[in-house]
């Protein structure tokens, strides 16, 4: 896509994308709650909604760094799961989805309130009864809230399209309604009308349950794409929006409490809305109708804006594989993502009938909250880590106190909110990490910049960060199984291995030919005149390519130019995500001959991925020897010999070396039976294990050898056993080491 | 290039198909646009997909997602015209982008196949046949669907 489409797909201006954030958080901040706070917190709540705006103001710094360095679909999702990985991305990808469905949930019954009291003032029909449906008995008001969440859900589902200033027009009007409002109220507020505080507890609670008031900063950073000029315009929205609905959301508060008598707003009888009836009260029958309409427009815009942006964050989930794609087909006729719509359609209008408002409110604010806290931790993890591209036009102020703060605070206020709405929102993270690991985990393929930031220091950090990092990592799912190919001589022996291994894992060979230029030639250039390095370059991968399909197993090819085969093998196998390198060892299998070992040295240190190298003797799998004292990478040859059985009916010998025959049967008899090879012929040989392996592997037609957990480097170095009996014995040998974070070698490199 | 614009100009007079402009929406759209234009060998092909804008409210889809279809059509479309050219317009109004495109790429006609689907679809998916026609300012071929319309 070229700059000049790049300009055309971002039509918001800065007035819009304010709009949006205002438009949200209006809706519920001013129509549906002030009544409740008042009654429960007393004159304190004002300083619940000014703390709730603090809180937010905290992490609107933060999202608005993330959304200048990231503009793309999905807001918070996309930058806790670019920062934390999958597993926290699919927690704050359902809280944000859920908990955009919670808060439209009470907006809509929010906005059945306002239609029930039109009804009743102006027609006298009361919505207040209860409706027999079936097992459930429905208030009217919900009734009206269910079929306004249907009408609102439908037109985002065919995608009828806004008038392209309604939003803004009825943003204008809210904050001119409530101008009025302040404005006339304060010429008849008194103190002595202000109730008294009821202390900081209920102060706090009452944070908890205006919070919801508050979410739509964040829907800002979810359309960030489509916002002009975003590292200028997005900051100025996402911050100027929380600014501005904090200063109305105080001021309309203060005027509530101070411009009608103590207890006026705690003795409304049930079905009056507080600010409805203040505003009679303070301008008449006609600011009564003026708030009931701005009731009405507001909760429909909040509802409206969340359910577009929880489309956005499917979306991005779907496109990491956290959901399944197919949540996102957009429909033939309307264009829309009709079915993450419809779904999150569904969800509303089961919130509405199954929840009370409050707990609808705290719902939303509880959810909201974890992905505040979790926003601020991926700022402090995208700048800590140093990623590369993460180049913000807008930084945070005071870093890192305030994301520090940010953090702290949001996961704070939810202690304050009702325990079971706290278990419930526990319910909703715990079944989301459930979910990646049984469902995403196999299927999406990016790591956060944190789980790479954990494994490239894994020696410098505590062994249980690491492992914890490598543990929830992404699989992808696929088998992916990576020859590097250089000699046309080998290419015949790897790639039948490579497919045979991916055969019986149902995965795919990744033929990557490795072309090695001289240092002085840039890579660019060698890239573009591959012929003048290798006139056949193609040709082995062609090769790689039938030999392949005779297994017929799945085959990828790709040429990579490097200055140092190795390292061109490395970057491929940890781009490639590999889960086995299958590569051969050899005078001239890669690189120039006499740095075939000192590279073999590095391979140990720092392997991506499983690795498994083959000699220049062929392969031969009809009886084959696997030697082990235990440990990981015997570990990795019982499963590549498995494996080869499966494909070949190889006969398998288990060899264990100890001069106590008793234990050594014993280990091997359990080592077998764990590795599936309980069938293989088991030996233990005494003495010497250099001659005790060559003399049994001339029993037998190859031999794979594990690397031990010291790695080949060491025993390269020290010329110990197994080199000498890789060159000594006759058959083919293959040496097998099992991944293993960067460490060691980065280390002592200073990489 | 002087040259070359005055002969396709020539050519178009006498080719109505020198140079057809393929509005599509979907991959399946896309595919079947293409089959039903085939038997008819247009000279020349531009592809082209409109991502819906709101011009000052988010999109009904998200852009990303928008893109991600038209690059997916265009895809779709190239299986039966490897040789199309493509062309994205971001636009409220479709008709308009469809007819901008034309302009800019200065095809001699805009080929398109009706959507399906009943009347209320139809309306709600704001039917863009007649629109098109209507408005147009050179020609405009509706295919057939298949099986007749």
């Amino acid at each position: 896509m070229s700059a000049g489409d790049e300009e055309l797909a971002k039509d918001l201006g800065p007035l819009a994308a304010l709009t949006i954030g205002v438009g949200t958080m209006i809706g519920a901040g001013i129509f549906v709650l002030p009544g409740d706070a008042i009654t429960d917190a007393g004159s304190f709540a004002v300083i619940s909604f000014v703390l709730g705006g603090a809180i937010a103001l905290l992490t609107a710094f933060s999202a608005s760094e993330l959304g200048t360095a990231m503009p793309r679909s999905g807001g918070a999702y996309y930058y806790v799961n670019r920062a934390l990985g999958p597993l926290f991305g699919s927690v704050a990808g359902w809280a944000n989805w859920l908990g955009l469905a919670f808060a439209s949930a009470f907006y809509m019954v929010g906005f059945g309130q306002y239609i029930a009291n039109i009804l009743a003032t102006y027609t006298g029909v009361s919505l207040y009864g209860g409706l027999g449906l079936g097992p459930l008995v429905l208030t009217g008001v919900k009734v009206v809230a269910l079929v306004g969440g249907a009408l609102f859900v439908a037109i985002n589902y065919v995608g009828a399209k806004e008038t392209g200033k309604l939003q803004n027009i009825i943003v204008v009007i809210l904050v001119a309604i409530l101008a009025v409002f302040t404005v006339v109220g304060s010429t008849r507020a008194d103190p002595a009308n202000l109730p008294a505080g009821k202390g900081i507890g209920p102060m706090l609670t009452t944070t908890g349950l205006i919070f919801v008031s508050y979410l739509g900063f964040v829907q800002i950073t979810s359309v960030a794409e489509e916002i002009k000029e975003p590292g200028k315009n997005l900051p100025r929205a996402v911050i100027g929006s929380v600014v501005i609905v904090t200063a109305i959301y105080a001021l309309v508060l203060v005027v509530m409490s101070a411009a009608v008598e103590q207890g006026f707003i705690a003795d409304l009888p049930a079905g009056q809305i507080a600010v409805v009836e203040v505003g009679r009260l303070l301008l008449g029958p006609v600011g009564a109708i003026a708030l009931l309409i701005g009731g009405l427009l507001a909760t429909a815009s909040s509802a409206n804006a969340s359910i577009l942006a929880s489309s956005r964050i499917n979306f991005a989930m779907g496109r990491d594989r956290i959901l399944s794609p197919e949540i996102n087909e957009v429909h033939p006729n309307y264009g829309t993502p009709y079915r993450a719509i419809a779904i999150t359609g569904a969800l509303i209008l089961v919130f509405i009938v199954a929840a009370p408002i409050e707990t609808l409110a705290t719902l939303g604010s509880v959810l909201h909250l974890v992905i505040y806290g979790l926003l601020n931790i991926a700022l402090i993890v995208m700048r800590e880590a140093d990623v590369e591209g993460y180049e913000p036009s807008y930084t945070v102020p005071l870093y890192p106190i305030t994301p520090i703060l940010g953090c702290l605070l949001s996961f704070a206020l939810i202690v304050f909110i009702a325990p079971l709405v706290i278990a419930l929102g526990g319910v909703v993270v715990l079944g989301a990490m459930l979910w990646y690991l049984v469902y995403a985990r196999s299927r999406t393929t990016e790591a956060g910049a944190l789980t790479e930031y954990i494994l490239e220091r894994s020696e410098d950090l505590p062994k249980s960060a690491v492992s914890a990092a490598t543990s929830v990592q992404p699989d992808g799912g696929e088998f992916r199984v990576m020859v590097p190919l250089a000699n046309p001589r080998t290419e015949k022996t790897l790639i039948t291995v490579a497919s045979a291994v991916a055969k019986q894992r149902g995965g795919t060979v990744d033929a990557v030919h490795i072309v090695t230029v001289p240092d002085q030639t840039s890579l660019e250039y060698a890239a573009n005149h591959l012929d003048d390095h290798e006139k056949d370059y193609h040709e082995v991968l062609d090769a790689a390519k039938r030999d392949a399909e005779t297994f017929g197993v799945p085959i990828e090819t790709h040429t990579i130019v490097s200055h140092q085969s190795f390292d061109g093998i490395f970057d491929a196998a940890r781009r490639h995500k590999a889960d086995l390198v299958v590569m051969g060892r050899g005078a001239d299998a890669h690189g120039s001959p006499g740095r075939v070992e000192s590279k073999i040295d590095e391979l140990a240190m720092d392997l991506p991925s499983d690795f498994l190298v083959l000699d220049d003797r062929g392969f031969a799998p009809e009886r084959i020897l696997v030697p082990t004292a235990g440990g990981p990478d015997s570990e990795l040859s019982a499963e590549i010999a498995a494996l080869l059985r499966q494909e070949y009916g190889s006969e398998v010998t288990l060899l264990n070396v100890n001069d106590d025959v008793a234990a050594g049967e014993a280990f091997l008899e359990e080592w077998a039976t764990e590795r599936g090879l309980a069938d293989a012929e088991l030996r233990v040989e005494s003495g010497d294990v250099e001659t005790a392996i060559r003399n049994v592997a001339s029993e037998h037609s190859m031999v794979i050898i594990g690397a031990t957990e010291r790695g080949l480097l060491s025993r390269l170095v020290r010329g110990s056993l197994v080199l000498d009996v890789v060159d000594e014995v006759d058959c083919p040998v293959m040496l097998a080491e099992k991944a293993r974070p960067r460490g060691l070698l980065e280390r002592l490199l200073g990489k | 290039m002087d040259t070359s614009r005055d002969a396709s100009r020539s050519d178009r007079e006498r080719d109505l198909l020198a140079h057809a402009l393929v509005p599509v929406a979907t991959e399946d759209d896309a595919r079947k646009t293409a089959a039903a234009l085939a038997p008819y060998g247009p000279a020349r092909v531009t592809v082209l997909h409109v991502v819906e804008k709101g011009e000052g409210v988010p999109d009904k889809t998200p852009v990303e997602q928008s893109e991600q279809v038209a690059e997916d059509a265009f895809a779709a479309f190239r299986e039966t015209f490897p040789d199309a050219e493509d062309h994205l317009e971001y636009r409220r109004d479709v008709v308009a982008g469809i007819l901008d495109a034309a302009d800019e790429v200065d095809a001699s006609v805009v080929v398109f196949q009706p959507r399906e689907g009943g009347r209320i679809v139809q309306f709600l998916s704001g039917d863009l046949s007649e629109k098109l026609i209507d408005e147009a300012d050179r020609p405009v071929v509706a295919l057939p669907r298949e099986g007749g319309g």
